[in-house]
């Protein structure tokens, strides 16, 4: 029964809302279980009081009584008495923060101390000024203090409520989103203080970065290690301080960088940041942005040298000192280039490519071994060295020996190995060839009726029941023969070459725990790698080893060939199939020296015999089941069959008469042929399909008589009916066609029309000299080299700087001998008139839309970050400061080259006309006018470059003609017409029946013939790599180049140019 | 007239005979096409890239040809004068044909190197041919075909050639530009010998010969030759020559380090290009130690 005074609090209490009196009534019994009679009434008065304050007092007394029991165990009476005293100054000003106090108290008090109740209190009052908006902010810091109290100090929450303040005078929305972030974003960190801190300063200078910086935490903890955390966002809020105006881009790019950096290095990165502070803040952007890349590169101890140098510079010249950390300098590349001892193929792949071509006497190209992969034509392993006999793949990074020199010439071995191939004629194998050292048991050893086989290796290899052996065997025993050649001619490299098959020995597994026919296969790798003395061999079967040892020494000799080594191969196949291919208990293994091991020429007919008769499949089921042994890394992927059959492949497509009865090699066939190769180690059906598809492919891709290189699409062949045209358009011209079949001209055939090139943007033209000012330059100065030579003693003038002392003697002579003497006897430096006309024709089909490989040149198969953000910093790190567009077009590197050209021109006053040509069809050839001979270089000139872009088919003849005709009205001493194309002419109807490609081809050749009958020299530059094949027909005896990189063609167009004019 | 001292030698063009025996190694049947085109006094054409021999080629055979027709004619001083006229853009005809000379008294007229062969009846070889001016083409091609007649315009007169008299031109189609063509009215004129960089196997006794390095070091400048010549038409304009493959070799025979003596006989002299320079450059430290 309640005490009277709290009847009478009671009955006050009536005359507000229910919801109140519901609250008080619910929690009483808990006030009466825990307090005694006097309390009871204290408690209903305080909550009358907090009613009374103002009109909607009655919500937060209604609070007030539902949190007190709770509250009133966290606390001391007299420490209520002050809650309850803050709560009521709350509700002065205003009830729902007061609600919200009450609300969140029971929450919020077990975490506070009793004495910071009241700061608290504070705290949110503080936020409110006194208008709606203020206190529903700080209604919202008391709701949120549940979750805040539980994890931050006291301090640390006033630091947040005063960054709140802070921003609410910016704007309430922004505050309450923070106040809201900071709930939830605050518990889940350790360096709480930190981020209120930074989240300060960037109130201070730009306060809507305080989002990225709670938004940041985040990434920082996914990426950066938990020690250091604190020291970067207090290395964060430095640079806030000093400048940095995008926190949030700065969080994301760094923490980017630093989850690109090896957990142990992110402290040196993290120190050298905030060294970099005191200097500027781009500095330590640009740092942290590219110091992953850097450490990819070089070691740690190299990165603090790096380090060191840009910072001392850094000292000298502010933005010389940015412009290193971005790596933007040419400083910066040479030092890390120094101190980098990874070689990139892509670095060396020029100079390699030159050295391979030097040493292999044929095309090679070199590729990183991820293209061979990538190409999934039967090379399958990743970084593995290997060729195919016209590309030599390498590992496309070294990085296994300490320094750069070293770890070139492991890789020049390597590439020196691979060349060795096809310097040494591996590949060249031939069945019927005679060996030179060894008697020939191939032919004895085939069957009657062998099966037929694609190639010679393959035939040779059919020989054997067990094809893997044999083709290992073979594999090693060419090996050796090869790296003795190499070693014998190469002196030089021969040191080098020894110690990469000193550590490939090193890496050898051990043989005596290899069965036996497997250790007699690494018996022999061992011996082509040079160990000779103290090898493992089996006690019983010494014999057999001195044998293999004798024969391979046999082929290590300069005369022996290929075909020693098959017939090498041979013998040795009939010692270790003999064998059982069982592990060797270890007591049973000697140590020996094989240095002078003979091999005794047997009868020829008991190997023969022997051969045949451990020639039974199944015999081999003695032992273990024979394993190919692991690959020699430096040697890499030697397949012969692969490679005979990929040439034969190339060869087949180029044989168009198609005598050969293997000519109809279909997918199917090559199908069955790589599953017999052992050369293949597919999985499935599917793989085998996918090879064999790829290799029609890159077979049909290299041959340009069946597949159009440079991605041009065939049209199909269609016969022109039809007479002799007539010009109808103004500025339209007919000309003849020849047809060489017929021999003789198609007369009135084919209309080219002139057009003019709509006007583009002049930019175009600027923005080219600029991103290739340094060529430019170059290009200038070897052009103004041309100009002295434009000088020249003109003799025999009537006057000039001095007597001409060979004309005035014979001018004497002739006095005395009473004739009348010439009086032009002085001499002059004379300008000698350079009197050169030039017109260049630009191929506008549509092939010229193909995109420039320009990834593939970058050899960036590997390690490319997936990721958009650290793409375009990578992008940046490999290209420096040549950072452009990614995507480019052949016509756009021929615009380029254009435009430097043109540049050139104008400097040496040469008179030019640039047209272009496309159309479709003989009815309509399109000739656009860029700029006429007469006409000067002008901005309309630019624009209308800009606009050349890729259009239709392409019919040169006649174009060829017209510019001819264009050249004839030109009235200069030296005339030439340059062609600039991407691959062979075609156009509708630009073909005969049986002689599709002939036709166009032989057309255009007349052309040129027609125009040097005109005393114009023509010359052909064409990027079509595949372009020799049918430029030796068209211009052979004329003049032109094939550019294998059109990438090549802004630096080579100039300097052809020159070359030929000069 | 022959004028010996200590220091030098001066012979007067007509009487430069070339005494001794040129070492030459034919290459293929150069000499046997010569010889036949000499008896029957055919003008030849010699291409080739330089430093492929062909100077050396005609002083080889101006010798033999010296030998032979002083063994036919019995006498001893009968040979044959190889008279050498290197080409370069400001040869003019009267270069060639002769000239007014001022004295004392007066002028003299003097003849040219090609004037003193025709009249004496010896070999003129034109070394680049090319490069000479366009006026010295009328001068040969009178004396380059059946009228072996040589006009000099200043004195009105026409000169008969002797008939020991042979023309040999050479020139070198690699670097040829538009501009500096041979004229095919000029090119008709002559058979032509082709001549290429000799095969490894003749080269190294070339070199060896003509360095004084062993045997062994000149087969490996061969091989360098072949190798660094394998990049003709790719990096390089040029092959390297054997001249500078036995410059090499001579410095190597005077105590050079092979690779420093290769470096400046053979890489630096052949490109400016550093990229190819480095190329090369690791083809030569892969076979020299």
């Amino acid at each position: 029964m309640p005490t009277p005074d709290l009847q009478h609090v009671l009955a006050d209490l009536k005359r507000y809302p229910a919801a109140l009196n519901g609250a008080f009534e619910a929690s009483l019994p808990q006030i009466e279980h825990a307090a005694g009679a006097v309390e009871q009434v204290r408690w209903a008065q305080e909550g009358l009081r907090i009613a009374r304050q103002t009109a909607r007092s009655w919500e937060p007394a209604a609070e007030y009584f539902r949190a007190s029991p709770r509250v009133l165990q966290a606390l001391s009476y007299p420490q209520f008495q002050r809650w309850v005293d803050s709560g009521i100054e709350l509700c002065a000003d205003s009830p729902t923060m007061a609600a919200a106090y009450f609300r969140a108290s029971p929450g919020v008090l077990p975490h506070l101390l009793p004495r910071n109740v009241a700061g608290w209190a504070a705290l949110g009052r503080g936020l409110s000024r006194g208008t709606w908006k203020s206190a529903s902010l700080a209604a919202r810091f008391f709701d949120a203090s549940v979750d805040l109290a539980a994890h931050l100090s006291f301090r640390e929450m006033q630091g947040f409520v005063a960054l709140v303040d802070a921003l609410s005078y910016r704007s309430y929305d922004l505050a309450a989103d923070c106040l809201h972030l900071g709930q939830r974003i605050l518990p889940t960190v350790a360096e709480r203080e930190e981020i209120i801190s930074l989240a300060s300063a960037a109130v201070d200078g730009s306060w809507r970065e305080v989002r990225g910086c709670f938004e940041g935490a985040s990434k920082v903890n996914a990426t950066v290690n938990r020690p250091l955390r604190a020291r970067f966002y207090r290395l964060t809020e430095q640079l806030t301080r000093r400048g940095l105006s995008n926190i949030s881009l700065f969080l994301s790019e760094s923490t980017q960088s630093m989850a690109r950096i090896p957990q142990d290095a992110q402290d040196g990165v993290v120190a050298k940041a905030e060294d970099l502070v005191n200097f500027s803040h781009e500095a330590v952007t640009s740092f942290l942005t590219m110091a992953p890349s850097v450490l990819q590169r070089i070691s740690g101890a190299q990165f603090q040298q790096w380090y060191d140098q840009g910072r001392e510079l850094l000292t000298e010249n502010q933005d010389g000192g940015v412009a290193y950390f971005r790596v933007e300098s040419s400083r910066s590349e040479r030092v890390l280039d120094q101190l980098s001892s990874t070689i990139e193929l892509e670095k060396v792949k020029g100079l390699l490519t030159a050295y391979a071509n030097a040493l292999a006497g044929s095309e090679v190209q070199l590729e990183a071994a991820t293209e061979a992969a990538h190409k999934n034509v039967g090379w399958v392993e990743i970084e593995q060295a290997a060729t195919d006999g016209s590309h030599v793949y390498l590992p496309p990074v070294v990085e296994r020996r300490p320094t750069k020199e070293e770890n070139f010439s492991w890789l020049k071995v390597v590439a020196t190995h691979q060349v060795g191939h096809i310097e040494f004629g591996s590949f060249e194998f031939d069945f019927e060839r005679p060996a030179a050292l060894f008697e020939d048991l191939r032919g004895r050893l085939e069957e009657e009726a062998p099966a037929q086989a694609a190639t010679s290796i393959a035939r040779f290899f059919n020989l054997f029941p067990n094809r893997t052996l044999a083709a290992d065997v073979f594999g090693v025993v060419e090996d050796a023969r090869m790296d003795f050649g190499v070693v014998a001619q190469y002196r030089g490299l021969a040191p080098h070459y020894r110690g990469v098959q000193r550590e490939a020995l090193s890496a050898r597994p051990m043989i005596h725990e290899l069965p036996l026919q497997q250790a007699m296969v690494e018996l022999l790798i061992r011996l082509s790698l040079q160990q000779l003395r103290e090898l493992p061999i089996p006690k019983d079967y010494g014999k057999e080893a001195r044998q293999l040892a004798g024969l391979l020494r046999r082929v290590q000799d300069t005369s022996a060939t290929v075909e020693d080594a098959a017939e090498a191969a041979i013998r040795m196949y009939t010692v270790i199939s003999r064998l059982p291919n069982e592990v060797i208990p270890p007591e049973e293994w000697n140590e020996e020296d094989l240095q002078d091991a003979q091999y005794q020429e047997q009868d020829a007919d008991q190997v023969v015999s022997l051969f045949k008769q451990e020639g039974v499949p199944g015999k081999e089921s003695d032992g273990e089941e024979y394993e190919s042994p692991e690959d020699v890394d430096y040697r890499g992927n030697f397949k012969p069959e692969m490679v005979q059959l990929l040439s034969m492949m190339r060869g087949l497509s180029q044989d168009e008469e198609g005598e050969n009865d293997l000519d109809a090699l279909t997918q199917e066939a090559l199908e069955e042929l790589l599953r017999n190769s052992v050369d293949i180690d597919a999985e499935n059906e599917a793989d085998i399909s996918a090879i064999a598809n790829n290799l029609m492919k890159e077979t049909a891709a290299s041959t340009p008589p069946k597949g159009d290189g440079a991605g041009h699409t065939d049209i199909p062949h269609q016969d022109e009916d039809g007479g002799a045209l007539d010009p109808i358009e103004p500025r339209s011209y007919v000309y003849d066609e020849w047809d060489f079949r017929a021999d003789d001209y198609r007369p009135r055939w084919c209309v080219v029309q002139e057009k003019q090139v709509s006007a583009g943007d002049a930019r175009f033209f600027q923005d080219t000299l600029r991103a290739n000012s340094g060529l430019m330059e170059q290009i200038r100065r070897q052009f103004e080299s041309v100009r002295p030579e434009m000088y020249r003693r003109v003799k025999h003038l009537p006057e000039g700087e001095d007597v001409d002392f060979d004309a005035a003697l014979e001018a004497v002579v002739d006095i005395r001998s009473r004739r009348t003497p010439n009086e032009r006897i002085y001499w002059r430096r004379n300008k000698a008139e350079r009197d050169v006309a030039v017109v260049f024709l630009l191929d506008m089909s549509a092939s010229t839309a193909e995109a420039v490989e320009e990834a593939r040149r970058e050899g960036a198969d590997w390690d490319v970050p997936s990721d958009p953000v650290a793409y375009t910093l990578w992008l940046r790190t490999r290209r420096g400061e040549g950072a452009k567009r990614q995507y480019k077009r052949i016509i756009d590197v021929e615009k380029e080259s254009m435009v430097l050209l043109m540049t050139a021109l104008d400097a040496i006053g040469d008179r030019y006309g640039v047209y272009g040509f496309s159309g479709f069809g003989r009815e309509n050839v399109e000739f656009y006018v860029i700029k006429e001979p007469e006409e000067q270089m002008s901005d309309k000139v630019k624009r209308r470059l800009d606009k050349v872009s890729p259009l239709h088919a392409t019919r040169m003849g006649p174009a060829i003609r017209h510019a001819t005709t264009k050249l004839e009205q030109i009235d200069a001493k030296t005339k030439f017409l340059f062609v600039l194309s991407d691959g062979r002419p075609q156009d509708r109807g630009y073909s005969r029946e049986g002689v599709e490609k002939e036709y166009a081809v032989q057309d255009t050749r007349m052309a040129l013939l027609e125009a040097r009958q005109k005393d114009i020299t023509p010359f052909c530059l064409t990027v079509d790599r595949q372009g020799h094949d049918y430029m030796r027909t068209m211009a052979g005896d004329m003049g032109y180049e094939v550019l294998p990189d059109v990438m090549d063609l802004p630096r080579r167009l100039p300097a052809l140019y020159r070359r030929l004019t000069v | 007239m022959t004028q010996t001292d200590q220091a030098h030698k001066t012979t007067s063009i007509e009487e430069y005979f070339v005494e001794h025996e040129p070492f030459y190694l034919p290459v293929s049947d150069e000499v046997a096409l010569f010889e036949a085109a000499y008896r029957e006094r055919v003008p030849v054409l010699l291409k080739g890239p330089t430093g492929s021999g062909k100077t050396r080629f005609v002083e080889y055979m101006a010798w033999r040809m010296s030998r032979e027709m002083s063994q036919m004619q019995g006498r001893r001083n009968g040979g044959v004068p190889l008279v050498t006229v290197a080409c370069h853009e400001d040869l003019t005809a009267s270069d060639l044909v002769g000239r007014y000379l001022l004295e004392v008294e007066g002028t003299r007229w003097i003849d040219g190197p090609l004037t003193r062969a025709v009249k004496f009846g010896g070999i003129c070889y034109l070394d680049e041919i090319v490069e000479a001016r366009k006026d010295t083409t009328v001068l040969i091609h009178p004396l380059a075909d059946h009228r072996r007649l040589l006009h000099i315009e200043k004195l009105g007169e026409v000169v008969e050639a002797h008939p020991n008299f042979l023309m040999v031109i050479s020139y070198n189609p690699g670097y040829q530009t538009a501009l500096k063509d041979l004229k095919h009215s000029t090119r008709q004129r002559f058979i032509a010998i082709e001549f290429d960089f000799p095969p490894r196997e003749l080269e190294g006794p070339i070199i060896e010969h003509e360095s004084g390095v062993d045997l062994d070091t000149a087969k490996q400048l061969a091989l360098l030759g072949e190798k660094v010549r394998n990049l003709r038409g790719h990096s390089l304009q040029e092959g390297v020559s054997t001249r500078l493959l036995i410059y090499a070799g001579k410095l190597m025979s005077k105590g050079i380090a092979p690779r420093r003596a290769c470096e400046v006989a053979v890489v630096w002299g052949l490109t400016d290009d550093a990229e190819v320079q480095r190329s090369v450059s690791e083809v030569v430290t892969s076979i020299f130690p």
